[in-house]
């Protein structure tokens, strides 16, 4: 497997706060890559980089090849980024939100239809798509989105805590999904401070706290490491 | 392009939603309903008002001197109720009526008039309301007593001189009225040019003010919304880029915001009938002068004004825009909104009530620094050949766009458009 994604030596300034100090890691064709760590630890700033959303202080990132700095056109055409608090067009129904994203990457008709179907069936709305998005719950507006990040099948997919604010049953069948979806060849890059729900999904794992990587591993690898059970206590133990 | 032409698309469906078409069609259908019945009420008080206004006469002198004062008010356009009795017993009489005005010509009035000696007659005005109608009788006294001391006047000198016209010896000098404008000069009221200039014009800051206070809202809404629906981050890393992001909001806006302006011009055109039946008229008469003057625009005129417009419009868009990203949600776009809002109105109520060239110097720098200001002062300044005026706004507001639309592409490309926020205290980060 090739790397897809190539971090290096990553670092964001805010004014005088130092949000990352230099984090690296690389992401392989079709795995998924968990990023854990606690709430303020640098997640999001660097998948917000990585998606193209802010500009890093310092570093570099290549995608397929492609520097971040030089070609950010070029990441916008191959990754899908999830955020954690997205939403979507509440005027809209969820089929035309579906079809309005499907047409920014399709070449024509017949890939929208292509990538719109192949989002109904990751979402599984069925007829609620019908709907207008303003009237869904969270669950089924974090699965429409889930489904518009994947049905591109980009080469990197970004989620940023993909099951936050939802209860258990709508978790487990997002990771279900996720999980799925590698399969069909798509990378993903994942964040979460549910370190049990990376540990479910990801095939290698990254631990980051104030701005830096402590460690990167498979899950099995790090307890191993760490002398743990689970990657809670592989954190607490690297953190220390 | 494509992708640029599908994002404009989807802009003006989110901004053309129902909400605004409903209230649109409200106001087009109320509002003229509304201006409607106001313009009939306004028009039969004016039509009360100019008709033939009806006067009681109380004649207690019943000289022939009297007599003949009554048959010129009949003949000066008044209709005529002869009353007799006491005077007391008459004005309650009317009181009790329809009739609004009396006049009473006291005993000895023919023969002190006869002895030209001064003499006074008496009006009663009965008040029944505020009406336009009402409001007119001070106007009905003056006239029935100018056509009674036009009638004793006239008297007096045809007997004195009666070879000579009375109305050629109590106004010998006759006015010839000329206006001129530059090096062009034609026979006509100055007062009459300028009303018909200012009737021309009466509509044309109303349209403008609409229009960039519009379009400038659309903008600050649709990037307020985005960021309250939590849609923005997920367009910004869509592959379309970002100044095709930027414009087609400014486009959809100025778009959407011109149909809303036209649509509320239109429920508002009833609420301009008269100044509509003025303007007409005025024109009417004074086109030949007005041609003569040069106060005309032509087509290098038109096009002109339509450029200054155009650029007023993109520095209201550009503006709006970075309000925009400074707005958190829709509640706090429209409070930003403010700031455009006041400064449009500036020259909005400058260009109705005052002439911008006569301001002071620094007062008048400052007008003009606003970029709004330009289209508003244009239109004058092009029917008064002012072009250099006209070419120095164009190329102001020109400079100001690129230098703003080049400062909206940069903050959409970099992190302030996630990270800008209205803050007077630490800065807000997201980690």
């Amino acid at each position: 497997m090739g790397v897809v994604l190539e971090v290096q030596e990553l670092k964001k300034k805010y004014g005088s706060l130092e949000a990352l100090r230099g984090v690296s890691f690389k992401v392989e064709e079709g795995e998924i890559f968990g990023l854990i760590g606690p709430n303020g630890a640098g997640k999001t700033t660097t998948l917000r980089i990585i998606a193209t959303l802010l500009t890093p202080t310092d570093g570099r990132v290549t995608f397929m090849g492609y520097d971040l700095k030089k070609n950010p056109e070029k990441f916008r055409e191959h990754i899908s980024y999830l955020p954690e608090e997205a939403g979507a067009y509440r005027n809209m129904k969820g089929i035309d939100y579906l079809n309005f994203m499907a047409r920014f990457y399709a070449r024509d008709e017949a890939q929208v239809k292509e990538y719109v179907e192949r989002a109904e069936r990751i979402c599984g709305l069925g007829e609620r798509l019908k709907d207008k998005v303003g009237t869904y719950s969270k669950g089924m507006t974090r699965k429409l989105l889930l489904a518009r990040a994947l049905m591109t099948k980009p080469a990197l997919a970004i989620l940023d805590e993909p099951t936050s604010g939802l209860d258990v049953i709508n978790s487990l069948e997002v990771r279900e999904m996720i999980k799925g979806f590698t399969k069909e060849g798509v990378s993903v890059l994942l964040s979460s401070h549910n370190m049990l729900e990376v540990e479910f999904l990801s095939d290698r794992v990254a631990l980051i706290d104030r701005g830096q990587i402590l460690d990167s591993e498979t899950p099995q690898g790090l307890k191993d490491k760490y002398q743990a059970s689970n990657l809670e206590i592989v954190f607490r133990s690297a953190v220390r | 392009m494509k992708n640029f032409t599908h994002l404009l698309l989807k802009e003006i469906k989110e901004l053309l939603n129902k909400q605004l078409i409903f209230s649109l069609l409200f106001i087009l259908i109320i509002f003229n309903f509304i201006f409607n019945f106001i313009g009939n009420v306004t028009k039969s008080e004016i039509k009360k008002a100019m008709s033939k206004q009806k006067v009681a006469v109380l004649d207690l002198d019943h000289s022939p001197v009297s007599r003949n004062l009554i048959g010129a008010l009949n003949a000066a356009n008044f209709i005529i109720e002869e009353k007799s009795g006491d005077k007391s017993k008459v004005v309650d009489e009317i009181r009790h009526s329809s009739l609004d005005l009396l006049v009473v010509i006291p005993e000895g009035f023919g023969e002190k008039a006869t002895r030209f000696q001064p003499v006074e007659v008496e009006t009663y005005s009965f008040l029944r309301g505020v009406s336009l109608a009402g409001r007119s009788k001070s106007e009905v006294v003056k006239m029935l007593l100018n056509s009674t001391n036009e009638y004793l006047s006239n008297q007096f000198l045809k007997s004195k001189i009666p070879d000579l016209d009375p109305k050629l010896l109590k106004a010998p000098i006759k006015n010839k009225e000329y206006v001129v404008v530059k090096d062009k000069q034609a026979e006509g009221s100055s007062a009459a040019v300028i009303g018909a200039m200012t009737a021309q014009n009466f509509i044309l800051p109303v349209i403008l003010m609409m229009i960039i206070m519009y379009s400038a809202q659309m903008v600050i809404t649709a990037i307020a919304m985005e960021k309250q629906n939590k849609t923005l981050e997920t367009l910004l890393t869509v592959p379309i880029s970002r100044t095709s992001i930027v414009m087609a909001k400014m486009l959809a806006a100025a778009l959407v915001g011109l149909i809303s302006a036209v649509i509320y011009i239109l429920g508002f055109r009833k609420a301009f009938i008269f100044s509509e039946a003025d303007i007409g008229q005025a024109l009417s008469g004074l086109a030949p002068i007005m041609k003569q003057l040069g106060l005309t625009i032509n087509t290098q005129g038109y096009i002109l004004f339509g450029i200054s417009l155009f650029l007023t419009i993109l520095c209201a868009l550009a503006l709006a825009t970075i309000l925009g990203v400074l707005a958190e949600d829709y509640r706090t776009a429209q409070s930003l909104s403010f700031p455009l809002i006041f400064l449009v109105m500036i020259p909005y109520f400058i260009s109705l009530f005052a002439d911008i060239n006569s301001m002071s110097l620094p007062a008048k720098l400052l007008v003009l620094a606003i970029p709004f200001s330009h289209p508003f002062f244009a239109m004058t300044n092009i029917m008064f050949g002012d072009l250099n005026m006209v070419y120095v706004g164009i190329v102001y507001n020109f400079l100001f766009v690129v230098v703003l639309l080049s400062w909206t592409t940069r903050i959409f490309s970099t992190d302030r458009v996630l990270t800008m926020k209205l803050k007077w205290g630490k800065k807000k980060m997201v980690l």
